[in-house]
């Protein structure tokens, strides 16, 4: 699957081979080198053995008296807390009240992002109509705009999935701009000799050049999501992630704070791989080794 | 100079600006190519071929002078006038067969889709055991035997290739000309080419066209008619045969000329 079909691909599988003996003739590996490929079974032991060293310190470090338990508490007590959340403190609705403004904030800003980017990107003249504009909006921190967003929308949902929207939206617009505008010259000038009409091209070659692009785009701005998420939650909400981790925060309940950040680490880690894993199913002709 | 079955160029002129300059690229240039036949832009890097040949695409505007093909005037891109460039221009989405079959289908050519169109290109460019790989599992000669199969596909009265075996290893190169001179005789294309490849040109080529350049003017009209009493596809006896010597090396002192014009 990887190895290039050649019209001398005999020859170079013969070159391979002799290049990869010559390797194992070397003699010792280098365990250090730049940009060097490692197995895949390597690579996720060494991810499990950081994960492992960090636990462990959280967990020496807590047992050492070095703070008042309460204040900072072990793994163990933050899974328990975190346990204790999901089945007498009905925390999975908090859980659903946050994943939902993040779904629904990110579908409109993709919503108004994604029609916005796709023109931007593929005529210079709407970007340079609206590139200006959108690009500074980028400089305005989404937060300064709570006091506002306070008055004009008072402290509900509504408030919340427009902070989340604000956040976003900018960055999202000129970033798949950004991927559109990617596109090789080359494949846009085929299809017009091709015959295709601007439409057809727009469609068939720009988006569809562009669309592994606009995944991983997403994939990253859903990151940049959660991180206004718990700015959202923690004024004026009575439920989320964060109001929880706000009402914990009144009563010192450091572990339940904890758990409340181990929670996020989580849904966000699984969104990522979601994400991930569409990238690849979605896109086979890339190869491997892409995002 | 005007042909009615085939392409005409008359009066074509192309200046750019450049840095608030007026750069011409091309001046006057008048050609025609008959319908069937194989003309070649020859020429040192610099004279402009390329941008004559985006001109005849329609990717390009003329500054001044016609473009007709077969009595049309060109002046935007369009499905009678097929391009193969030098990149690789196949779609990385699509496999060996969608990429061939893409223009039939934005055109919503049914007919041509249904008679097996796509497959007999396949085929014709030896492409059949590759018909569901996608392009980066193919080696560049491969690709663009995949850009010739797509454009021929689409019916195109005439093709366009820009050094389209310019990146090519020589071994592939050699073989990727026997293939089109093989492909665009059964099919009785019309082909220009652009090359700086002055045996490439010789040896693809009915009629090569040599462009001076600063600017590009056309200097020659060179008709390679002795390779008819040639064996067809016996580059052995084309590049011994006293003609292509002869011609080589006149064309070999055109080129030296413009060299030292440009120093």
């Amino acid at each position: 699957m990887t190895a290039k079909l050649s019209d001398k691909a005999t020859g170079q599988r013969l070159v391979k081979a002799g290049i990869s003996e010559a390797a194992n003739h070397k003699g010792p590996e280098y365990w250090f080198d730049f940009n060097q490929a490692i197995p895949g079974s390597q690579r996720l032991l060494l991810g499990a053995a950081g994960w492992i060293t960090f636990v462990l310190v959280w967990h020496i470090t807590s047992q050492m008296d070095l703070a008042p338990e309460r204040l900072y508490p072990g793994p163990v007590a933050v899974f328990g807390a975190l346990q204790e959340l999901f089945i007498e403190q009905s925390f999975l609705s908090d859980v659903m009240a946050s994943l939902t403004r993040i779904l629904v904030s990110f579908s409109i800003a993709l919503a108004i992002a994604l029609p916005l980017g796709i023109l931007m990107g593929s005529f210079a003249r709407v970007d340079a109509a609206l590139n200006p504009l959108m690009g500074a909006w980028r400089y305005l921190p989404a937060p300064a705009f709570i006091p506002l967003l306070l008055m004009w929308l008072g402290t509900g949902d509504t408030q919340k999935i427009a902070l989340l929207l604000m956040g976003v939206v900018f960055f999202l617009i000129i970033m798949l701009a950004d991927v559109t505008r990617q596109t090789p010259k080359v494949l846009i000038e085929t299809a017009k000799t091709l015959g295709g009409g601007r439409r057809i091209i727009l469609w068939t070659v720009l988006f569809r050049h562009s669309l592994p692009g606009y995944v991983d785009t997403c994939r990253q701005m859903l990151a940049v999501s959660w991180t206004y998420l718990v700015i959202a939650e923690i004024v004026a909400a009575t439920d989320g992630i964060g109001a929880m981790m706000m009402r914990a925060r009144r009563f010192v309940h450091v572990d339940d704070i904890m758990a409340g950040i181990v929670t996020i680490g989580v849904l966000g880690l699984l969104l990522d791989t979601v994400f991930r894993l569409i990238y690849r199913k979605s896109f086979p002709y890339l190869g491997r080794g892409h995002s | 100079m005007s042909v009615h079955q085939g392409l005409s160029v008359t009066g074509v002129s192309k200046t750019f600006q450049s840095g608030g300059r007026a750069v011409q690229a091309l001046e006057n240039i008048s050609l025609g190519l008959p319908a069937g036949k194989v003309g070649v832009l020859l020429g040192p890097s610099g004279c402009g071929k390329s941008t004559l040949l985006r001109m005849i695409a329609g990717l390009e505007k003329p500054s001044d002078g016609t473009i007709t093909l077969n009595g049309r005037a060109v002046n935007r891109p369009g499905r009678d006038r097929g391009m193969v460039f030098q990149d690789y221009s196949s779609f990385p989405w699509l496999s060996v067969r969608d990429n061939v079959a893409y223009g039939l289908k934005i055109n919503g050519d049914r007919n041509a889709l249904n008679e097996g169109t796509v497959d007999h290109f396949i085929r014709a460019v030896g492409l059949e055991k590759f018909a569901d790989v996608f392009p980066h599992q193919l080696s560049g000669g491969m690709r663009q035997r995949v850009a010739i199969a797509r454009t021929l596909a689409n019916y195109p009265e005439l093709l366009l290739m820009d050094e389209p075996f310019g990146a090519l290893d020589p071994e592939t190169r050699w073989q990727m000309q026997d293939l089109l001179l093989n492909v665009v005789r059964k099919e009785r294309s019309t082909v220009m080419v652009v090359s700086h490849d002055i045996e490439e040109a010789l040896y693809l080529g009915d009629v090569v066209f040599f462009l001076s350049r600063h600017p590009g003017r056309l200097r020659e009209t060179i008709f390679t008619d002795f390779k008819s009493s040639l064996p067809q596809n016996d580059r052995e006896a084309f590049l011994q045969s006293d003609d292509y010597r002869r011609l080589e090396l006149h064309i070999r002192r055109l080129m030296r000329d413009e060299g030292l014009d440009a120093a």
